[in-house]
This record gives C-alpha cells, structure tokens and sequence, in this order.
C-alpha cells in the first residue's frame, strides 16, 4: 500500500513534467509565415533530435546546421532538443498538431517509423531522394528503413526518412590476451572456432554475452546468418517469403549455437546476466572476446585498460545491424523545402567526415580523413559490410514483442531445459502469430 | 444558515449542504479511477495496437483467447508464490519481530534500541524499488554476484545460477521481496503493540505466563484489526506487484517469473496488443477485488464475534 501510493505520485510528477515539457515545447515550435509575405519561404527551420551535443551524431549535425546557416543567413534555425523518450511516446499526438517541427530524428522500423508513415503523419520523400540522389547514396540495406510500404513496413513503399549513420555487430576482441596466447584475428568461421577451442583448452571462456537481453539473440542471428543469404533475410525480416523455422538456415545456426553452448565457449550460467554485465565482464577483461554492436565502442575507447580491436563476424557475409535513426519530415511541417535541403546537408562529405572522426559510422563518409586507428577500423569494418551490402538488421525486428520471445527461448537453450527443436518450434509460433497480426490484424 | 430554516426542511437538507464538498473527492475518482477503469474494460473488447491504429470490436474474444494461454495462467500461478512472498512470511516474520522488538529488546535495552532496529527493518521499504533490485541483481548475479563469490571462496566448485536456473529464479524474487516487504508489518504491529494496555502483560507475567505464552493469549487477539489490515493490504500489493519482477528478471528466465502487471504491460507496450493487455489488466482488476473483498468479509465476521463474545 504505502509503495504503491508512493510510485502512483511518482508516476503523476513524471506524467506532469512530461505534460510541462510537451507545453513548453509546443509553444516555442511555432514556425514560419511570422512576418513577411505568406507566400515567400519560411524563415525558420526548426529541428527536433535527442543526441547529446557531445556524441558524434550531435556533433556532426551541429555542422549541418552550421553549413545551413551560411547558406540561408536570413532563415533563423531552431534546434531543439528532445529525449528519445519523449518524442518516441508523443511524436503520434504532437504530429497531429499545428506545431510541429519541420525536420525531426526518428527511430526506424516497423513498430516506429512505419507506424507514423502508415498513419499519414510524415510526408513522402521519394521524389527528394530521386532530385538530391539520396537513393544512390543510401543503396540497398540501407535504404530498406528508409522505406515503408502503406501498412508501415519497412522494405518497400515510399521514402519516409533519411539515415546518417549506421550500426553493426561484430566480435570486439582483447588483444592482450590474443597476444599472451599466442592467437590470430580470425577470418573463417573455422578458424573462429579454432580460436576458441584454443582459449577453453587454457581454461579460458572466450566468450562474453549476456542471456537476459539482446546479446545471445544478436549471437543466435549471427549464427544463422552464417549459413544464410538475403533472400533469407528478406523473407525473415520484410516478409518477401514464408519463413521455414525447421529449414536449413534456422536449423543450421541453432545446433550452432548449442553446440557452443555445450563445448563451453559461452559459460553456462548467461541466462540471468544483463547486456551491461557482459560489457562490464569483458571491459575487466574477463573473457577475450564479445560479439556485440558499435554501439559499445565509446564505452570501450574510455573503459578498457587492455588494448583491443573489433574484426566483423569471421565468414560471415551479412552481419546483424541496420542504419541509424532517421530523419523524418512532419507532413504539417511548413518548411518541408527547406527541411529536405538540411537532410541533403547532412549527408554532404563535409558532415559525414565529422561523423566519421567521432566513430559514428557515416553512411557516406570516407575512412580515409579518420586519424584515430581504431575509429579507422571501426569505420573500415562498416564500410566493408556496406560494400556487400551485408546489413541484415536485428532478429527481434520481424514481429512486435519478438524481443522478449528470442530472450526466453535461447534461455532454455542456454539453460539445456529447451533443445534445438523445441527451441525452434516456439520461435517459429510467435513469429508465426506476429506476423499474422501484422498483415492481417 | 439552518437555524432559520423550518424544521420539516432541516431534516431533508441535513445532507444536502455537504454535498458540493464531495465534488473534488468525486471528480478526482472519476478522472483517475473510474475512467480509466471504465476505458481499459472498453479497451479489453477490441484488438488495437494503440495510438491512431483502427480498433476492432472483437467481443470478448480477447478473453476466450486468455483462456488458452499458457503465459496468463502461469502469471496467475506466480500471483500465489508473491502472496507466499509478500503477505504470509513477512507477516509471521513480523509478528515474530514486532513482539521481539517491543516486548524483550524494548524493556531489556530501551525503546531507543527498538525503535533503530525498527527503522533498520523498515529501511528496505524506503530504498525505491529500482535501486534494490539493482543491488539484488549484483548480489546474485551468478558469475561476480556476492553470493557467488563468497560460495567459491568457500569452495563450492558451481555455485548456482540464482537468477537463470529457472527452478530457482522464482525462490530467488520470493527472498528479495521477504526482505523488501517485511518492515511494512513490523511497523505496523509494533504501533498496535503500543495500544494494548501494559497490565494485560503485567497480570499475565504475575500467573506464570511464558514470553509464547503472551504471545499466543494477548498480542495475537490485541493486534487482530492490524494483522487484517496488512494481510489486505500487502494482498493487494503482492497481486499487483511489477517493479521487483522488473528490475530482477523481466519475467524470465524462460518465462518463469511472469507476473499479470508485467504481462499485462508486455502486451501494452512490447507486443503493441493494447486489448489483450487491458483484458489481463481487466481479469486482474477483478482477482483484486474478490480477494480483498473476501479478506474484508473476514475481517468484519472476526470483529463481529469478538463483539459478541465480550
């Protein structure tokens, strides 16, 4: 009782400070058409996105508008700074309002940006990517979360949105311990695991992960990407064909995985342990080596003590990622002109260099101007994924709630209460489910 | 303002005057209880996948469709280990302690000393919820956790997974809400004890009565009203509980620690099933209020012959 009372209050001050900061934000938005003729452009661009000033994102499209500015000195840029939260829980209601920014971040895929695009609240963009050649820019795994079909999944359709910058996973590995055991970066998947047979046979786990979040799912889909192609993917994720959860590819990439599981190369005890525990683990320098997203790379370059790299996934030719979060385009936005020319800014060389210097993988940017190795790797690693246009995107990504079904399933595989088959027969159910919903529900 | 009035119009309007100061009351339970309640029971009949999504009458489909999932019943089940967790241990506990507390360290070493150890009972009650679980998940965390590490200092070869192994995940949550939950009775039972009149003791010690003795004859009847009261509401505590469960396992490992709050905002929020979360929503509602009508109807009939028997 006395809890519940007291997170009701809570729950009430935070619904207040959100309603607070909602107004507040609304009212500095109004944009455009204030003095001057009607007709003529805008003279405000108002921008809403949630990085922090100081992450490479921030720091780029500081730049960007920067660069605008000088284009348009009489145009007066409002940037104004949203949380992820926020703009993720009231982008539905404030769109449907008069004041709306004319070029915001946005996450992308189905369940988000897909939602707003099916809903009408954000403009079309194909003809602007055509005109400013973002299209060729951004070519094909790319641009599959740029475009939304009329359901609001991702793949197909329209342009919705504009991605800057891109993510991967890859296998982030001590070189310290590499080096005391005597042991090459691996480039196969054989070699990967001659790697790994040779740190068990020293007592060592090679493997750092985490069984109550994303990471053994992110493994889980490495795996099956390794015995996989893109029309498995497309099938997977876009639902371009039916997916066999007892097919080759599925099979093939569990009994991986649990043949993992049983030799040691994971310890057993995951199931319990949290993205953050396995980072933490491997930071301590715990275990050698960690298959996760660039998105741990800042952690690292400040945390770790021990030097290390990051290859991509050995043998695999499409690897777990997708670009970044989107630039979106309000349909009541009253500056849409001005607006696609900022995006266009935003993949110039001059932003996209920044980006790169930072480590934040620029979708267009150009390896060659990063001075830090490891920044230049990072990028180099990308880029080699882009070249074979290997960004098969997340495996929780199909179906809505599919997160939560991956982490309880590879759980019992993890544990040994669940094997292969049944592993996969309650994959495929949820999938099955999801995807029913989504197309007919 | 009355005195004027005649008297037939006094007695109808006795009432009446109170009225308007029921309107906030009425007011603030329509807005933050009624309609939602009401909405969320309108909600359960539809499937929509909220926010500008078409809703579809689907009856009481979502419902029926309860009826054949395994991870409703299994959140179900999990209700009865919180009650264990969150009602019975802490409040045997409770007892145990508040007659300790107040009847032996109390007189022996002062009511200061009683009332610190109170608050050090009470203290896990204050910490939020998201900061002890925190500290819970590092404590079991089966690799580096400090339960872990102290096993293998001991040497135990493979200590186990408190948290992952499915068979121990739910006795790991129940631990960590025992000890969440059981300064709530222990503060509430030691201000009854300070109600019951000290010559009950007195008479009793004076006839040869044993500290279980006292125990059994007076405190127990003398702090019925308060036991009913922290049965209900740590009942109702425990069949709404979510955050613990959160924070320590996210219903899992493989789903064993489910609860109807955490599966009910799973639909809402992750699987985006806004009728079918409403309808868990909606079932738990009503679990709520038959038990805490029952336990009030128990409660009432205790009074009752306690009335009757004086």
């Amino acid at each position: 009782m006395k809890r519940s009372s007291r997170l009701g209050l809570v729950a009430a001050a935070a619904s207040l400070a959100l309603a607070l900061t909602a107004c507040s934000g609304g009212a500095a938005a109004p944009t455009a058409g204030s003095g001057g003729s009607a007709a003529d452009e805008p003279k405000t661009l108002t921008i809403w996105d949630y990085e922090s000033d100081e992450s490479a994102m921030g720091q780029a499209w500081a730049k960007a508008v920067e660069i605008f500015k000088a284009k348009h000195p009489d145009v007066t840029v409002k940037q104004e700074a949203q949380t992820f939260e926020q703009i993720q829980k009231n982008a539905k209601i404030v769109l449907t309002g008069d004041s709306v920014p004319d070029v915001m971040e946005y996450n992308k895929g189905n369940a988000t940006a897909g939602q707003l695009a099916a809903q009408g609240l954000i403009t079309p963009l194909t003809d602007a990517a055509k005109q400013y050649g973002w299209d060729t820019k951004l070519a094909g795994s790319l641009s599959t979360t740029a475009k939304y079909d009329d359901k609001g999944l991702m793949g197909s359709g329209e342009w919705y949105g504009v991605p800057n910058y891109g993510e991967f996973v890859g296998v982030y590995y001590n070189k310290d311990l590499f080096a005391k055991y005597n042991l090459q970066v691996p480039t196969t998947l054989a070699e990967f695991t001659a790697v790994m047979d040779a740190f068990k046979a020293k007592g060592v786990t090679p493997l750092a992960t985490a069984g109550a979040e994303y990471p053994l799912g992110q493994l889980w889909y490495e795996l099956v990407l390794a015995n996989a192609d893109r029309s498995f993917v497309d099938g997977y994720q876009l639902f371009k064909s039916d997916v066999d959860f007892h097919g080759t590819q599925l099979t093939a990439g569990t009994t991986a995985l649990q043949d993992w599981i049983s030799k040691g190369y994971i310890d057993k005890n995951v199931a319990a342990l949290k993205a953050e525990d396995m980072g933490v683990s491997f930071i301590k320098g715990k275990y050698p080596m960690m298959v996760s997203g660039s998105w741990w790379f800042g952690r690292l370059a400040t945390d770790m003590k021990a030097d290390w790299g990051m290859f991509t996934f050995p043998g695999n030719k499409l690897h777990p990622g997708s670009s970044g979060n989107l630039w979106v385009i309000p349909t009541k936005a009253k500056a849409p002109t001005l607006a696609k020319e900022f995006i266009d800014i935003t993949l110039s060389p001059e932003v996209q260099n920044v980006l790169a210097e930072k480590g934040g993988l620029p979708v267009a940017g150009d390896a060659s101007v990063i001075t830090d190795a490891k920044v230049k790797d990072l990028t180099t690693n990308f880029q080699s994924i882009l070249d074979q246009d290997g960004l098969a995107f997340y495996p929780d990504w199909p179906v809505p709630g599919y997160y939560d079904v991956i982490v309880a399933q590879l759980q019992g595989l993890a544990n040994g209460n669940k094997d292969v088959n049944a592993t996969l027969d309650g994959l495929g159910k949820a999938y099955a489910e999801g995807k029913d919903d989504l197309l007919n529900g | 303002m009355t005195t004027t009035q005649a008297p037939t119009r006094r007695r109808r309007a006795t009432w009446v005057p109170y009225l308007p100061y029921l309107i906030p009351g009425v007011i603030a339970f329509v807005v933050i209880i009624g309609y939602p309640l009401a909405m969320n029971v309108y909600y359960s009949l539809f499937r929509w996948k909220g926010g500008l999504a078409p809703m579809r009458f689907y009856g009481l489909g979502n419902y029926a469709d309860l009826l054949a999932d395994e991870a409703f019943w299994t959140s179900f089940r999990n209700s009865i280990s919180m009650i264990i967790a969150m009602v019975i241990i802490p409040t045997l506990i409770g007892l145990v302690l508040a007659a300790v507390l107040f009847d032996y360290l109390g007189r022996r070493f002062g009511p200061r000393v009683a009332s610190v150890l109170r608050a050090t009972y009470y203290l896990p009650q204050i910490l939020p919820v998201a900061v002890a679980g925190v500290v819970w998940n590092w404590i079991l965390n089966a690799q580096d956790g400090a339960i872990n590490v102290l096993l293998t200092g001991l040497g135990v070869a493979d200590p186990p997974d408190w948290l992952g192994n499915p068979d121990l995940a739910m006795p790991s949550v129940m631990l960590v809400l025992i000890w969440v939950q059981v300064g709530y009775p222990v503060v509430i039972f030691m201000a009854a004890l300070q109600r019951v009149d000290p010559e009950l003791y007195e008479a009793a010690e004076l006839d040869g009565a044993g500290w279980w003795d006292r125990l059994k004859a007076i405190t127990l009847p003398q702090i019925r009203p308060e036991t009913f009261v922290v049965a209900l509401t740590c009942t109702v505590a425990a069949l709404k509980v979510f955050a613990p469960v959160y924070v320590l396992t996210r219903g899992g490992p493989e789903g064993t620690t489910l609860v109807p709050s955490y599966y009910s905002f799973l639909n809402f929020f992750d699987k985006s099933k806004v009728g079918y979360g409403a309808a868990v929503a909606t079932v738990l509602t009503i679990v709520i209020i038959v038990v805490a009508g029952v336990i009030l109807g128990l409660q009432a009939r205790s009074e009752r012959r306690e009335r009757e028997g004086r």
